[in-house]
């Protein structure tokens, strides 16, 4: 069931972050927001969240990036699914992430402004699988 | 080999992406100093440093390491711990650098340390250049200027860095950062060249190395060792900071009431009282004076007649580390009978 499902907004764009959140939990989902990358690590120990949606430029440029390599350092944190969501490719130009870039070691990629529904297809497509919730506990 | 050029502000998203390659660890302000750590955010990186409280040797030769264990009925299992951590160490002074190939000579060369071999070969090395300070004599000890023992080197100028590509590991990081980095140009090479000029004018302190093993051959029975045993506090900090002491003592953990245990090494100083005690209670070097004379016989001299070159990399660690100030540039000034002698 959808509706217990976790998902963590990391981003300092309150506005984008609380527009996604009102989406998701119209669509059934229990949403958490941190404003940067330290407090989306902290949340994501406390709460284990079965997805996070990360952006990149907050703080710092590259903090999204940082953030992800720590999360999947930490034993408790490595298998949560990270969907990077991110206006970097406009901020920085000629700056481009290939779709298989393991570096940065995601599992899907958005470049903001993001389409609700197609993020929504996508969330669905890892959370409501049948074994995700085990997978991720 | 090939130059290019990063411009400062793409330098964050290179660190980044560097990461598929492997932890990155930078200097980081520790206190009003600084130590090489695991970043956890850009930010965190100082690359305009002066010296890291540490060299870069704590990676290669940890201050405690475990050599193997061994178990009734199993016998001796080996152990090389955290070998196959991938680390990148971003923003090594040159000294530094030279310091770990001076380390490449006694642990890769006629005995080879599988310990020592395997971080090396694990742990990416990215330069970067410095401001000379006033304890730094890096020039004096040829050490200032490195042509190898980096995967990727940066030279600061203004707002882009010259890069070196040293490897086909620096090559491979330059090419999984697509378009970041650009080919040099004829006014790079130019930049560098009056940066380096200006580097050349920065030192304060000169230390002339020609000829010290025979002035150290002259001056061994000089008062002057007296005089630094009767300063020195035989703490060993010296021996700790510098990125070429490599002398390590060796000992057997059994676990009580087992019959298993491991075999550790950690890292000793000759400055230490026994580290010249033997099995009968024999002790070669008891007083201070001779083993304050000992480390610095076997840097300078002892080291020169083995490799080459000294084993001092001019980096002042030692110097600014001292409790009671001894300076090691002071201690050959005085042995050439030039005291208070600066460049």
């Amino acid at each position: 069931m959808a509706s217990k499902h976790k998902i963590l907004i990391v981003d300092d764009d309150a506005d984008f972050a609380e527009a996604i959140a009102s989406f998701l939990e119209a669509n059934g989902y229990q949403v958490l927001q941190a404003r940067d990358g330290s407090e989306g690590l902290r949340i994501a120990k406390a709460e284990r969240p079965d997805l996070v949606l990360m952006d990149v430029m907050m703080r710092e440029r590259t903090e999204g990036f940082f953030t992800i390599q720590e999360m999947r350092r930490r034993p408790e944190l490595k298998d949560i699914p990270v969907f990077v969501l991110t206006s970097i490719y406009s901020q920085v130009p000629g700056f481009r992430i290939t779709p298989e870039a393991s570096w940065l070691a995601h599992d899907a990629f958005f470049a903001k402004p993001v389409n609700p529904a197609e993020l929504l297809e996508k969330i669905r497509q890892f959370l409501d699988r049948p074994s995700a919730k085990e997978v991720n506990s | 080999m090939k130059v290019l050029r990063l411009a400062k502000d793409k330098l964050d998203l290179f660190a980044s992406v560097l990461q598929q390659f492997g932890e990155v660890h930078a200097p980081v302000r520790q206190g009003e100093k600084f130590a090489f750590r695991r970043l956890s955010r850009w930010s965190e990186a100082c690359l305009d440093y002066q010296r890291t409280i540490l060299p870069p040797k704590k990676y290669f030769l940890p201050q405690r390491d475990t050599l193997f264990e061994y178990k009734e009925g199993q016998g001796y299992v080996p152990v090389i711990e955290s070998a196959d951590r991938r680390i990148i160490l971003f923003g090594v002074h040159p000294c530094d650098i030279y310091g770990l190939n001076i380390l490449d000579m006694v642990f890769t060369g006629k005995y080879v340390d599988p310990y020592y071999q395997a971080r090396r070969k694990s742990i990416a090395i990215i330069g970067i250049d410095c401001t000379p300070d006033e304890h730094c004599f890096c020039r004096s000890m040829r050490a200032d200027f490195v042509d190898h023992g980096f995967d990727l080197f940066f030279k600061d100028l203004g707002d882009r860095y010259q890069v070196l590509v040293g490897t086909a590991l620096g090559d491979d990081m330059v090419l999984a950062t697509g378009p970041l980095f650009e080919p040099a140009t004829k006014e790079d090479f130019e930049e560098y060249k009056r940066r380096s000029s200006e580097k050349r004018k920065a030192f304060k302190l000169d230390v002339e190395i020609r000829d010290l093993p025979e002035i150290f051959e002259m001056e061994y029975d000089s008062t002057l060792w007296r005089e630094l045993g009767e300063r020195c506090l035989s703490c060993g900090s010296c021996s700790m900071v510098c990125p070429t002491c490599y002398c390590y003592d060796v000992v057997d953990e059994v676990r009580l009431g087992s019959r298993e245990g491991r075999r550790t090494r950690s890292w000793d100083s000759c400055l230490f009282s026994t580290h010249a005690l033997v099995a009968g209670g024999e002790n070669f070097r008891e007083g201070r004076p001779a083993r304050i004379k000992f480390r610095y016989y076997h840097k300078q001299r002892g080291f020169v007649a083995e490799y080459g070159r000294p084993s001092c990399v001019g980096c002042g660690r030692c110097i600014s580390a001292c409790p009671v100030k001894i300076d090691i540039s002071e201690v050959i000034n005085k042995l050439r009978g030039m005291e208070n002698v600066t460049a």
